[in-house]
């Protein structure tokens, strides 16, 4: 037997006694759990169908936007799962308790280094399934195919996911040999330099770009990666020109986009085993300290200790803890800072797209579209980074546990700390969005109480069902978010972001088609902004109550 | 100083404690011994309150855990056997975050750790992240902590586990001097000859269930074939299992 065939069975030994104690589970559980993945993929099928007829209704432009759709939301997913292999990979490849056993048994360095590819590659792409068939289904409806078109889709997928994930892996790799243990943060800074830098000229490239076609140009300026989505080099456009052409009956070329899916992922997945043989041990070594100790002093943050003088002497200790503990994870501030940092250039360079020559009424349309982008991304940090900070407290919790420090205050400590983030981040990038739309002060002010409301409910939120789902034995935070608690979190929070946004965009819709007067709209938004308050209350309250409840009660 | 009554301890339909009855009085060390999986650091953990226990009551300096549990903590300190602390924390900044947890002055806080961190030798550590540490030296930095705050009681959950004889030398006599002071210590132990070396009473548990009790001299007097604690242990818990010594 070889040793990835021992590995793989070991994994499949793993999953049936995973389901075995899932079966276990309450009735209830299980019942919720289809419940709600059921209507998450009827939900979102239903809105993908519905925003097909719409773009159908646009006439022109909306047929280009369809025609191109596919591709452009592969790619888009691609792009995801690169940054989520990357993420993932580190914490499935680097950090797993089982490397030392594994490097110590009799097992291939690249052998190890596959397996672990595939289990990172699981982990971080299964959840986009749930945005893919909802996708793929309505899009299949709309344009009346037959059940060939999703099936060769999913054929398709596959290699796709691994390949997408594959990379991610790789860079992983590559940047952990490459940076020296105790310089992540100078490379990180350099990394995050050349990618704004790239960024920022491609958004003045898109900006100044020339185009014949002027719908096309359009377009290109509307939706971002509109023109990049059909360059022949990317895998999203294999698999979109390959799923065209096998349900359009081309067997040929289809087979061959295929064919050239499947030997790319192929050869990525040798490439993966190749370079874990050379690079992968001297990898791990440096992140798990075994080639030295890190030579770069950790940052102390003395002026925070101090400033921290007048509150209680427990608060204070867990704010510093936490503060310190995120501020020396490059893993956890650096993709933060990817994520905002984007986000803040795209803002920063909104009147390169001439957004604030628009009209009013499709300025706070935009404005309103940045805020639901910028709540989108507050959604997936909340997932990734604040609901899994209690279980990630780990082993270490029995110091808290301990001491004479109630878990009620424990809690309400990690949500200030995330709510205050969250807001002052979310709040300095609306301001910026506004300002160079060049809104009115009511229209900023209403963006700016979305992300205030947005920052406490999808802290709260996290924070609470991170309480109430604790799992303490765990040590990656990949296996945490991807669970049932986690999922179940980044649902309620792009719940709570739709039903915050959507009333407000449906007065703006209603503005804009001019079916409602300036009065009505401003009792509109009178409402509107009791509902948030309302919502955001009880979003804030019942998961806050239900976590320090389960903390109170929980064994360590 | 530590009361426990009819503790039970179930872990679904497992009974890892089963109405314990137990009393440690002020000064004394006693040394909890049994074997793997018998309920040592169940009950141990049940004390501190990282554990709820199924039924009965714990009573620390004459305070119900129960009813009072901030005001017992604040009296208890506990060593685990495995040393898992904040990695991305450096030795002082843990001190201080243990202090500011008990809600210690600053100014009694910097003079323990000068102290502390002398007697356990962590001082050329003090910019070391904690997870650049041995085993030992987180051990090592996990009583300097504990200590700080001069629990009354302290708990120890296997004291020698990854130290070095030097180490061993220092916790065996702290113990003692500790204890010597009018505190308690509780310890849990696989060593049968750390018992014998600083345990005043000796507790043996098994299956959950006390099985034997008193000073190392009560015990082989009351034993008519064991001649040491060894020989006792062994003869105990194989009497337990059913097998021949």
């Amino acid at each position: 037997m070889s040793d990835v065939t021992a590995l793989f069975l070991k994994t499949r030994c793993k999953l049936a006694n995973s389901f075995r104690i899932a079966r276990d589970q309450s009735t209830f559980k299980w019942v919720f759990v289809l419940l709600f993945a059921s209507s998450l993929v009827i939900g979102l099928w239903a809105l993908f169908y519905h925003g097909f007829v719409f773009l159908d209704s646009l006439g022109g432009p909306g047929f280009m936007i369809i025609h191109r759709l596919f591709s452009l939301f592969f790619m888009a997913m691609g792009g995801m799962l690169v940054i989520s292999g990357i993420v993932t990979s580190y914490a499935t490849v680097f950090r797993s308790d089982e490397i030392p056993f594994l490097i110590t048994g009799p097992f291939h360095i690249s052998s190890i280094l596959l397996y672990k590819f595939f289990e990172s590659s699981a982990l971080s792409s299964w959840a986009f399934f749930f945005i893919v068939v909802p996708f793929v289904g309505a899009y299949a409806q709309y344009q009346e195919m037959t059940m060939f078109f999703p099936v060769v889709t999913l054929l398709f997928s596959i290699p796709y996911l691994l390949l997408c994930s594959g990379i991610g892996t790789m860079i992983t790799l590559v940047a952990v040999r490459a940076m020296p243990r105790g310089q992540i943060l100078k490379a990180m800074l350099c990394l995050l330099a050349v990618g704004a830098g790239l960024f920022a000229w491609w958004l003045l490239h898109e900006a100044n770009a020339y185009m014949d076609d002027e719908a096309t140009f359009m377009l290109s300026k509307l939706v971002p990666g509109f023109r990049l989505s059909s360059n022949a080099v990317l895998p999203s456009w294999w698999l979109a020109e390959g799923v065209d052409a096998l349900t359009k009956g081309f067997w040929l070329r289809g087979s061959m986009l295929f064919a050239v899916m499947l030997s790319n992922c192929l050869v990525l997945c040798l490439l993966i085993a190749w370079l874990g043989g050379k690079i992968f041990y001297r990898a791990w070594l440096g992140v798990s300290g075994a080639s030295g100790l890190s030579s770069r002093k950790a940052l102390s943050l003395p002026w925070l200790d101090r400033s921290l003088d007048v509150i209680a002497r427990n608060t204070r200790a867990l704010i510093l803890k936490d503060v310190r503990t995120f501020l020396r994870d490059p893993m956890q501030w650096s993709q933060v800072l990817i994520f905002f940092g984007l986000l803040a250039l795209y803002f920063a360079n909104l009147r390169s797209f001439r957004y604030h020559m628009l009209p009013d009424k499709w300025r706070n349309t935009i404005a309103l579209l940045n805020a639901f982008s910028v709540s989108a991304v507050m959604c997936s940090l909340g997932s990734r980074f604040i609901y899994p900070q209690l279980s990630l407290e780990g082993q270490s919790f029995w110091v808290i546990g301990l001491s004479p420090t109630n878990m009620k205050k424990v809690l309400l400590t990690k949500f200030g700390i995330s709510a205050i983030s969250l807001g002052t981040v979310s709040m300095i990038l609306m301001a910026i969005s506004t300002r160079m739309l060049g809104l009115e002060p009511i229209a900023r002010w209403i963006t700016m109480l979305l992300a205030i409301a947005m920052s406490i409910a999808i802290s709260a939120l996290s924070v609470g069902l991170g309480a109430l789902f604790i799992d303490l034995q765990q040590r990656n935070p990949s296996v945490i978010v991807s669970g049932f608690g986690g999922t179940l979190n980044l649902v309620l929070c792009l719940a709570f972001m739709l039903a915050t946004i959507v009333p407000i965009g449906l007065l703006l819709h209603l503005q804009i088609m001019d079916q409602i007067s300036e009065r009505q709209m401003l009792y509109g938004l009178g409402i509107g902004l009791c509902w948030v308050t309302i919502l955001t209350t009880f979003a804030t309250l019942v998961p806050l109550t239900l976590g320090i409840n389960k903390l109170k009660r929980q064994e360590m | 100083m530590i009361r426990i009554q009819n503790l039970s301890k179930q872990f679904g339909s497992f009974v890892a404690l089963n109405n314990l009855d137990l009393h440690v009085k002020r000064g004394e060390v006693f040394c909890f011994l049994g074997p793997n999986g018998a309920g040592k650091t169940t009950t141990i953990k049940l004390i501190t309150g990282l554990l709820q226990p199924t039924s009965g009551s714990i009573h620390i300096a004459g305070i119900d855990k129960a009813k009072d549990p901030m005001a017992a903590k604040r009296i208890l300190g506990y060593v685990p056997d495995m040393p898992f602390l904040y990695d991305r924390l450096t030795p002082p900044e843990f001190f201080q975050f243990t202090g500011d947890l008990y809600d210690l002055p600053r100014s009694m806080v910097s003079y323990e750790l000068e102290k502390q961190f002398t007697l356990f030798g962590l001082n050329e550590h003090r910019k070391t992240l904690i997870k650049d540490l041995s085993h030992g030296m987180r051990q090592r930095l996990i009583y300097a902590s504990t200590l700080l705050h001069q629990p009354d009681v302290l708990l120890i959950d296997e004291p020698l586990v990854g130290l070095d004889p030097y180490t061993i030398r220092l916790i065996k006599d702290l113990l003692k001097d500790y204890a010597r002071t009018g505190k308690t210590v509780f310890l849990t132990t696989h060593i049968l000859a750390l018992a014998q070396d600083v345990g005043d009473r000796i507790g043996i548990i098994n299956h959950g269930k006390m099985i034997a009790l008193g000073s190392l001299d009560e015990l082989i007097a009351d034993s008519s074939q064991a001649s040491d604690l060894e020989e006792l242990f062994l003869d105990l818990t194989a009497k337990e299992e059913n097998c021949p010594t």
